[in-house]
């Protein structure tokens, strides 16, 4: 309460800024929060509409609407890339991160926050590189794993994809600086007494995440780099007819883009801990086990990444190699979802939105972690490689779960985040809507690419109409969901209810539920004592 | 008022500042210019961009050093967390040096590319690794000696003894850098002549490239020692300098020892079968 | 476009997903090499290699379907007694050392019973033992060329039909104007390369798949046990008309193929000489990005 009433007196004397320079200018960590989860939007938005094209052209067989194929792929190319690099990644880990980090470490902002904002605002930059790469030359439609040759300057002439590539050139940078920051942050700034083992699951995620970050991005780079020169100075890293060789574009981007599917669903591992922790009433159950999953399945990450190249002709034991160490993430992953279980097991739990999200989660990430083990096998692969069913696996666990997760967090923390209590009702209603339409959308297709139906065309054999039309129309449902959502969001923050400093009850005992809601714009002025409290606010159990 | 004294953290939380966001348009106008250049465009919006990120630089630094040379703002803890990010940013440029040794062993070693091809090519006139590059290999390593000496200088409160093996640690690596450029001058291969100089140029290029950094980074270091910015206690810039200069030099070693050494010995013909 | 279309959207499975799951395990399938309508399983197999694979993944799917049904069961569980409502007081329980042992042990036991027939089946698929006769595929932008070095060494390309060409009864965006030809029970070694992108030749009825890269040649096989026509798609993203180069093989009795062989030895060398026809898509930007 002391803190409330100082942190009041605070905000109205000192340097807070005003006008669009307290955002242009920003070294406020819950602003540039803010304007990450604004900008996850906005790239939610564009993404989703990308996907609603091409759910709404694969309604029936035939050309519904797109008579030009290459805008077909360019819209796959911009929706893989809006959804990693403008919404999952933004969301989760510059949005909550960012605001939460602080707060839930006892510190009063980021390690470093003027580069905190350039993290954030080169990341609009990028974006606008990447809409302006779909708008010109018949924009770059090579997938989001770019591909050369077919990303090369003889099969796509034009600028886009060097637009394509310079956007990525950005958002990489954005995300090293960030990295940089959170890992600077959380080892450097966590209040006395707040040991590795006592800090909440959320900051171990980031932790995690910021190194695959810091490690993998500049991988990408390299390869990026590589890719510009080989498109524009005549380089040959790629080109066969210079001696060099396509798949090592493939290598290095899946060196990089292997971890970064961790990237995405380690800060999810991280919401959903403290949501399920929280609404259980009891704390995270094997919570060493829990930190130190999460680290075996980043540090495994690393050593997988050919199994997203089972078919480019590799000799056998590289395959079988890569197939046994893919198949070891499962053990961690399942020690994630047991002690999920076992943390729920025995609880007192309350169903409020965010627990029915981070439940949906549960159950959907086990979905599609299931058909990872399928895919896993490079023997099994050759029949599933570059179908739908490949599609099918990678939305449950990133696009369903990921989301799952980003809903889930925006419920638990929005109340922290503006002060206003959410309508619950309505809350609900867009987990039922959304839970319902990601299944309709994805599980069908588990059946098309088992039937034998690839990835990436505009038009398809008839035989596979009825599965695809029934994916559109779980599509549209999740659209709805969607819409349902910013109808959520206008009405919490228009609503006249506020919510307490710990809205959730004692459950809720990490750090951000000590300060006031709204959090003041200045939080953590004095360090916060932990472990010294009766009920050790703000931390694990001490082992 | 009350505020002042109730704060109690350590942290050194800045002021609202405009540099972050000068420095995202300097990014955004040299992607864009330098993808006009790349397409037959004029080379100047890319050069405006470029000048506009010296400008942030420029700025943003100067921010920084007026905050240490501030007492208060750079606490000690504060300076551990300095510490550990650049340590963290090295780490990352490790990293993107990693992707060019990956792009060259992927090349240069059927084992991993699995097609017979000779390393290094036919036609590829050799830069001998007893030449210039030993020589820069030299230079490099009794750089990395002289910025120690200049550091244990620092330390012992020597100033005019630290600015002196500063100023030399920075011009040796200018002379690097000039004997790297005679190198690429007397060359026989363009970039364009296939697989060999493309990953030959791209890790050298780039390290080169980490080498002019370096070299800029340590003489502001110099400059700023002669204003008497350091103290035996308090030279996190000489520091993170010294480590950025420790770790060009190990590219360099592994540099000399893959690509001129390894990459252009009889040993890449054997492993091609 | 839309008159191609020889398909009842009005049928409807009705039945949950999770149990439909386990029917499309329990379907034996539809005897086509093509896909059909409301397909929840793998196109019957033609090759031994496919065979392999359709039991290898029916004990992943059994085991997969028992994992997700005891999550869910636990769940369910979990909702009806641990609600506020039914515990109000919730257990201070966070260790259980045995607990986390055997579920960390069981996963790895259940890897343990999968790797084996994995390696099994990778091993399997391979490298055919003792092939018979070669065939080169190599592919284009966006059509596929065959060549026959032990049949006479003939060559011909393979180009989609497009569908205002396409007969009653042609299978939409699979048919092609010259068909693979390939004796029965004949084992075949496929090698394959491209000559502009990436490519990728697929059937899934013979439990093949393989990236055609430019500057590599990469080898796979075959042993198809049954005649028949038998359909794939492209599957690597390979541009513009990415989905429009399909893969048509038609499965004959040694004799027919030596018949046919020797035919088209004579047919595709006069062809030969004739230029090449290229198969115009409804995309205006096939020509553009070319």
């Amino acid at each position: 309460m002391s803190e409330t009433a100082h942190a009041d007196a605070h905000e109205h004397h000192d340097h807070r800024p005003t006008g669009w320079k307290r955002w242009v200018y920003s070294t406020n960590h819950k602003d540039i929060g803010t304007m990450y989860l604004a900008l996850a939007m906005i790239g939610a938005i564009v993404g989703t509409a990308a996907s609603m094209a091409i759910r709404v052209e694969l309604h029936e067989p035939g050309v519904q609407f797109i008579t030009d194929f290459q805008f077909y792929n360019v819209l796959v190319t911009a929706h893989g890339f809006i959804m990693v690099f403008f919404v999952v990644m933004p969301a989760l880990i510059g949005g909550f991160g960012n605001w939460f980090i602080p707060l839930m470490i006892g510190t009063p902002d980021m390690a470093f926050p003027r580069m905190n904002n350039i993290s954030f605002w080169l990341l609009p930059a990028a974006l606008i590189l990447l809409v302006i790469a779909g708008l010109i030359d018949g924009g770059p439609g090579t997938g989001w794993t770019v591909y050369p040759p077919l990303a090369n300057a003889d099969f796509h002439p034009g600028m886009a994809v060097d637009f394509g590539i310079l956007s990525l050139h950005l958002a990489g940078a954005s995300s090293i600086l960030g990295a940089i920051n959170f890992i600077t942050t959380i080892v450097n700034m966590r209040a006395p007494g707040m040991t590795f083992h006592r800090m909440p699951l959320f900051i171990w995620a980031m932790l995690l995440t910021a190194i695959l970050l810091l490690l993998a991005i500049p991988v990408l780079a390299g390869a990026l780099t590589m890719l510009l020169t080989d498109r524009n100075f005549d380089t040959a890293f790629f080109s066969p007819a210079g001696g060099g060789d396509p798949l090592l574009w493939q290598h290095l981007f899946w060196f990089f883009g292997h971890p970064e599917v961790y990237i995405m669903i380690i800060p999810a591992f991280g919401v959903i801990s403290e949501i399920v922790s929280t609404f259980s009433k009891k704390p995270i159950f094997g919570y060493l086990g829990m930190a130190y999953a999460m680290a075996a399945i980043g540090v495994v990450g690393f050593i997988v990444w050919a199994h997203h190249m089972y078919t480019v002709g590799f000799n056998v034991e590289t395959r079988a190699y890569f197939t046994l160490a893919t198949m070891v993430i499962a053990v961690p992953t399942g020690v994630k979802i047991f002690s999920w279980l076992a943390t729920m097991w025995g609880g007192s739990i309350k169903f409020d939105t965010p627990m029915l999200f981070a439940m949906g989660f549960i159950f959907l990430f086990v979905v599609g972690g299931v058909t990872g083990v399928t895919l896993a096998n490079a023997g099994a692969d050759q029949a599933f490689h570059d179908t739908y069913f490949v599609v099918a696996h990678f939305h449950y666990v990133l696009s369903v779960a990921a989301i799952f997760a980003m809903y889930a967090g925006f419920y638990y923390w929005i109340g922290k985040m503006s002060g206003k209590q959410y309508p619950e009702g309505m809350a609900r209603l867009q987990f039922w809507v959304t839970f319902i339409g990601v299944n309709i959308l994805f599980f069908p297709q588990h059946f098309a690419g088992m039937a034998g139906m690839p990835r990436r065309i505009p038009d398809y054999p008839d035989a596979y109409a009825g599965w695809n039309m029934i994916s559109s129309w779980g599509a549209y449902i999740t659209a709805v969901g969607a819409i349902l959502f910013f109808v959520v969001l206008w009405k919490t923050l228009t609503s006249k209810e506020t919510v307490a400093a710990n809205q959730w009850g004692t459950g809720a005992n990490t750090l951000e539920w000590t300060v006031a809601s709204p959090a003041p714009f200045h939080t953590h002025e004095q360090t916060p004592a932990i472990g010294t409290q009766p009920a050790a606010i703000g931390t694990q159990p001490a082992e | 008022m009350a505020n002042e004294a109730a704060k109690t953290h350590p942290w050194h939380v800045p002021e609202p500042s405009p540099w972050p966001i000068i420095g995202t348009i300097a990014g955004f106008i040299m992607a864009v210019g330098g993808i006009w250049f790349m397409h037959d465009g004029p080379i100047y919006l890319f050069g405006v961009g470029v000048l506009i990120l010296i400008y942030t630089f420029y700025g943003w630094w100067r921010q920084v050093v007026l905050e240490a040379n501030t007492a208060g703002a750079h606490s000690e803890q504060v300076k551990i967390g300095l510490r550990y990010g650049f340590i963290f940013f090295i780490v990352s440029e490790i990293m993107f040096f990693f992707a060019f040794f990956w792009a060259f062993f992927h090349s240069s070693l059927p084992i991993l590319n699995n097609v017979a091809q000779a390393w290094p090519p036919e036609g590829i006139e050799l830069i001998p690794a007893s030449g210039v590059p030993l020589l820069n290999t030299l230079i490099l390593l009794s750089s990395s000696a002289t910025v120690t000496v200049a550091h244990h200088a620092i330390l012992d409160d020597n100033r005019s003894k630290a600015i002196m093996w500063t100023w030399i640690t920075a011009i040796l690596g200018a002379v690097f850098l000039f004997f790297q450029a005679e190198e690429y001058i007397d060359a026989t291969f363009k970039l364009s002549d296939g697989i060999y100089p493309s990953t030959f140029y791209l890790a050298t290029g780039f390290h080169g490239f980490h080498v002019f950094v370096g070299t800029c980074f340590l003489a502001v270091c110099a400059m700023r020692l002669q204003k008497g910015h350091f103290k035996p206690d308090h030279h996190i810039g000489f520091e993170a300098a010294a480590w950025y200069w420790h770790f060009v030099d190990v590219v360099w070693i592994f540099l000399f020892v893959n690509v001129y050494i390894w990459g252009s010995s009889s040993f890449g013909h054997v492993a091609a079968g | 476009m839309q008159n191609s279309r020889r398909i009842i959207l009005g049928y409807n499975s009705g039945v949950a997903f999770l149990i439909t799951a386990f029917a499309a395990f329990m379907a034996s399938g539809a005897n086509a090499a093509e896909p059909i309508p409301w397909q929840m399983n793998f196109q019957p197999a033609a090759t031994p290699v496919m065979e392999k694979i359709i039991d290898f993944h029916n004990l992943l799917l059994t085991i997969q379907v028992g994992i997700v049904v005891l999550v869910l069961g636990l769940m369910l569980y979990i909702i009806i007694k641990f609600n506020s409502k039914s515990n109000p007081e919730p257990s201070k329980t966070t260790h259980n050392t045995p607990l986390e042992v055997i579920w960390t042990v069981i996963p790895i036991v259940i890897l343990i019973v999968l790797a084996v027939p994995s390696m099994k089946l990778l091993f399997f698929m391979d490298k055919a033992p003792n092939p018979e006769m070669t065939l080169k595929i190599t592919g284009h932008q966006w059509y596929w060329s065959y060549q026959y070095p032990d049949n006479g060494d003939f060559e011909f390309d393979s180009n989609i039909i497009p569908d205002d060409e396409i007969k009653p009864g042609q299978r939409r965006l699979l048919e092609v104007d010259n068909q693979v030809v390939l004796p029965v029970n004949t084992e075949i070694r496929l090698l394959m390369t491209s000559e502009d992108v990436i490519h990728n030749w697929a059937i899934p009825a013979f439990g093949v798949k393989m990236d055609t890269v430019p500057g590599r040649t990469n080898e796979s096989w075959i042993k198809v046990t049954k005649p028949g026509t038998y359909y794939g798609q492209c599957s690597e993203l390979c541009g513009v008309n990415h989905g429009f180069m399909p893969v048509a093989v038609k499965v004959v009795s040694k004799d027919e193929f030596k018949k046919w062989a020797a035919e088209a030895k004579k047919e595709f060398a006069k062809a030969k000489n004739t230029p090449v026809k290229v198969v115009k898509m409804k995309s205006p930007a096939q020509a553009q990005l070319r």
